[in-house]
């Protein structure tokens, strides 16, 4: 073990090294502060307090600018209206935050009008971004993108970029240099078809990322071109085509040889999509607490699927038994969005996923053992997301109070919607903003939030990251038909710590590492995924928000190859660099 | 190969109707439909109301047979709790066929009853409006569902603590759900 740079008095430091971890810390405060551990500079906001939500939309000031091109205006197919993903990485590791975002084509009278490209915007480090797209080559191939995932798939150190497409799948390999290439192909993942949701992670415990990738409905480009609206919207109007009436398409899995090579081992592995359910998100995480990672799909329109990880690459299909199939009245939900993270405190995943307009998002408890309660209308998350069509969501401790709160983006399908006002429900929504109580309940701080959530808006992906490194979590989110936001955080809040994990070259996967942080009486886990929310990417550096506590009693690293490295005693409002040394 | 004989069935039917048509243009006195066309459509009528009879039978069998299924997987975690066996995958057994009792059928049927919907087909469409089935469902009504579906939970974490009479009070709550669908 190692203190690097830093310097800042982090109090008494120490680690335990299991089955050969090593670690290394650095830290460094924002705006290079130093924090005695003695005192909290912040006004210690009780858990629960309504705390002061400022979001202010900074994207265009910033630099973010490239408009997501959404299909058609009427969205007469349901590829128009199902939008693209956003993601928080730092490709280049120079310690700033960069953002990624995926773009579709524009379509019109039966014919392509433009593809658009994605962008990669680079973090200059001093709150505004340059657009790297062409420098990178990670324009997207032309292809109309969906959604993204991002891990170091090679174990060379660097994050590569999955791209999801409605058609074959990119993968840019990160080069190391600044630059990518496409080695889809190579790699065996091009999948063509409509691709939705992915997920990296390890499923058989060999030490290198395997991939599953979501699929939607079977259809062509053709047919999306020649589609005519058909679907009976309550008797008053023909909206989009689509997805009732079309054919699922199934699910895959990727299993990684651990050079570079994928292979198809989805019937194998016991993830056959039996259903053929309309796939949108992905999300692994270790539900069991058993040590390795487990897999929720999110249907729309189907049960969703909870895949326990049974190891040696073995899945057991177990969402109808374990509550995490249906809502808490036995009724399969439209699936879109799903976010992990830990609500009530109790240091168990939890899962939230975002449903259709007029049926609420549903937040599933989880026990630790695989087993999961809707708890939606306990929780207030219920009546709060009802009328709202949401898509990406996440679990942030937003104003660094100690609990996580829920971000929803929204945005209805059918823009004939706005026709009938007699339905109460509009084509563009307002995204929401769920403040934890911190006694187990949600209430709903839109209103309060600033104007960055004032704006009613067509809202897809969304993704949350502290790109200006002040301790708090931003918001990136992308819209049908216009350019991304950025919302910046300036809310009152408590203290922080954010751990930036480094896991060098031939070290195994970052994906499926767990940190535990114990401070002020509070046990607070997150962990580290390669996609979250709606076909999005957030900040890979697990952020903890702590309230009021003045010094972080213990923090907790365990890699994915169930070793770990603890530190105790770590000052506040900063960062510390933990490295995975073997 | 259902789907071929019904095929030709709409086939046949189209046929006779295209000679019929032929036949009766020049008779004024024809005002009612011909008479064979009727005999078709009578015939294709009792098709599709075979057909949905043969869908209540084929998901009544359905649930049959995942009954019998969950009778020999509760046998199996008792003979293992008494053996002091792992009784934890025939416990987990057990709960995944009363889950698929109370979503009639596992994910491919699901994928199924899917299908019909895609074409229009709904068995219980007046049950449906009603509430009181879900989407496409044949015999299991939406209440029957959630407390075999909840069941299904109690039975599967019963795996982490094997308890044999826990198991037959719960296995006793789903025969009586059972008893009350097959009706």
């Amino acid at each position: 073990m190692t203190t690097g740079s830093g310097g800042h008095g982090g109090g008494l430091l120490s680690a335990v090294l299991a089955l050969g971890a090593l670690l290394t810390l650095s830290a460094r405060c924002a705006g290079g502060a130093p924090a005695p551990p003695s005192m909290s500079p912040h006004p210690a906001p009780a858990p629960g307090a309504e705390s002061g939500l400022r979001f202010v939309d900074v994207a265009e000031k910033t630099g973010i600018t490239r408009v997501a091109l959404s299909g058609r205006p009427e969205k007469d197919h349901v590829l128009d209206s199902s939008g693209t993903g956003v993601a928080w990485l730092d490709y280049d590791r120079d310690g700033h935050l960069d953002a990624y975002i995926v773009n579709a084509w524009k379509l019109s009278d039966g014919a392509v009008v433009e593809k658009g490209r994605n962008a990669l915007y680079r973090n200059r480090g001093d709150g505004t971004f340059e657009d790297v797209t062409d420098r990178a080559g990670v324009a997207g191939e032309g292809r109309w993108g969906c959604g993204i995932a991002v891990a170091d798939y090679d174990n060379d150190g660097w994050p590569d970029i999955l791209l999801t497409n409605f058609g074959a799948n990119v993968l840019y390999r990160n080069r190391g240099d600044g630059t990518f290439e496409n080695v889809a192909a190579a790699a065996g993942i091009e999948s063509p078809g409509w691709n939705t949701g992915a997920a990296f992670f390890d499923a058989d415990g060999d030490g290198d990322l395997d991939l599953y990738i979501a699929a939607y409905i079977d259809c062509t480009m053709e047919e999306v071109l020649a589609a005519q609206r058909n679907l009976s919207w309550k008797g008053v109007d023909n909206v989009a085509f689509g997805p009732f009436g079309l054919k699922g398409a199934p699910d895959h899995f990727f299993l990684s040889d651990g050079k570079g090579h994928f292979t198809d081992a989805t019937e194998q592995s016991g993830l056959t999509d039996l259903a053929l359910g309309y796939g949108f998100s992905v999300r692994a995480a270790d539900f069991d607490n058993d040590g390795d990672l487990d897999l929720y799909v999110a249907n729309d329109s189907n049960a969703n699927y909870l895949y326990r990880n049974e190891g040696q690459g073995r899945f057991t299909e177990t969402g109808l038994w374990s509550g995490a199939a249906f809502d808490a009245h036995g009724a399969a939900q439209a699936g879109m969005g799903v976010t992990v993270g830990d609500y009530n405190g109790d240091a168990l995943l939890d899962i939230f996923v975002t449903n259709f307009a007029e049926d609420f998002s549903t937040l599933y408890k989880g026990d630790g053992h695989g087993f999961f309660e809707d708890v939606s209308e306990a929780t207030g998350v219920g009546p709060a997301t009802f009328t709202s069509l949401s898509w990406g969501t996440v679990f942030a401790d937003l104003d660094d109070d100690g609990d996580q709160d829920l971000v929803v983006a929204n945005g209805h399908i059918y823009p004939q919607v706005d026709r009938h006002p007699e339905f109460g429900l509009t084509y563009a929504q307002r995204n929401l903003l769920l403040e934890n109580s911190g006694d187990g309940r949600f209430v709903d701080a839109t209103a309060r939030a600033g104007a960055g959530f004032a704006p009613a808006a067509l809202s897809r992906g969304l993704a949350a990251g502290d790109f200006d490194d002040d301790g708090d979590l931003d918001l990136l989110i992308s819209h049908l038909d216009a350019p991304p936001s950025l919302l910046r955080n300036d809310s009152a809040r408590g203290g922080w710590l954010t751990v930036d994990l480094d896991v060098p070259a031939g070290r195994g996967p970052l994906v499926g590492t767990l940190v535990t942080v114990k401070a002020g009486g509070r046990t607070l886990i997150r962990d580290v995924s390669s996609n979250d929310s709606y076909l999005s990417v957030n900040d890979p550096r697990p952020s903890f928000g702590l309230g009021a506590a003045r010094v972080v009693d213990l923090v907790d690293v365990r890699w994915p190859d169930g070793s770990h490295a603890s530190l105790k005693d770590v000052a506040i409002d900063r960062f510390v660099k933990i490295r995975k040394e073997r | 190969m259902k789907r071929f004989a019904w095929t030709l069935v709409c086939f046949s039917a189209v046929l006779t109707a295209g000679s019929t048509l032929t036949r009766a243009a020049g008779d004024v006195s024809g005002a009612s439909t011909p008479a064979e066309l009727v005999a078709s459509y009578n015939s294709l009528a009792d098709t599709i109301l075979a057909g949905n009879r043969t869908e209540h039978n084929l998901v009544k069998a359905i649930l049959s047979a995942t009954y019998r299924h969950g009778e020999m997987a509760l046998k199996a975690a008792k003979s293992s709790i008494k053996s002091g066996q792992g009784a934890k995958g025939d416990i987990e057994k057990l709960a995944a066929f009363v889950s698929q009792l109370g979503n009639e059928g596992d994910a491919s049927v699901a994928g199924i009853r899917t299908r019909l919907l895609e074409g229009g087909h709904h068995h219980n469409a007046k049950g449906e409006q009603q509430g009181l089935f879900d989407e496409g469902y044949v015999i299991v009504t939406r209440a029957a569902k959630k407390a075999l579906l909840d069941s299904a939970m109690r039975i599967g974490k019963l795996a982490m603590a094997p308890d044999a009479k826990a198991l037959d009070t719960e296995w006793a709550a789903v025969t009586r759900q059972y008893n009350e669908i097959m009706k």
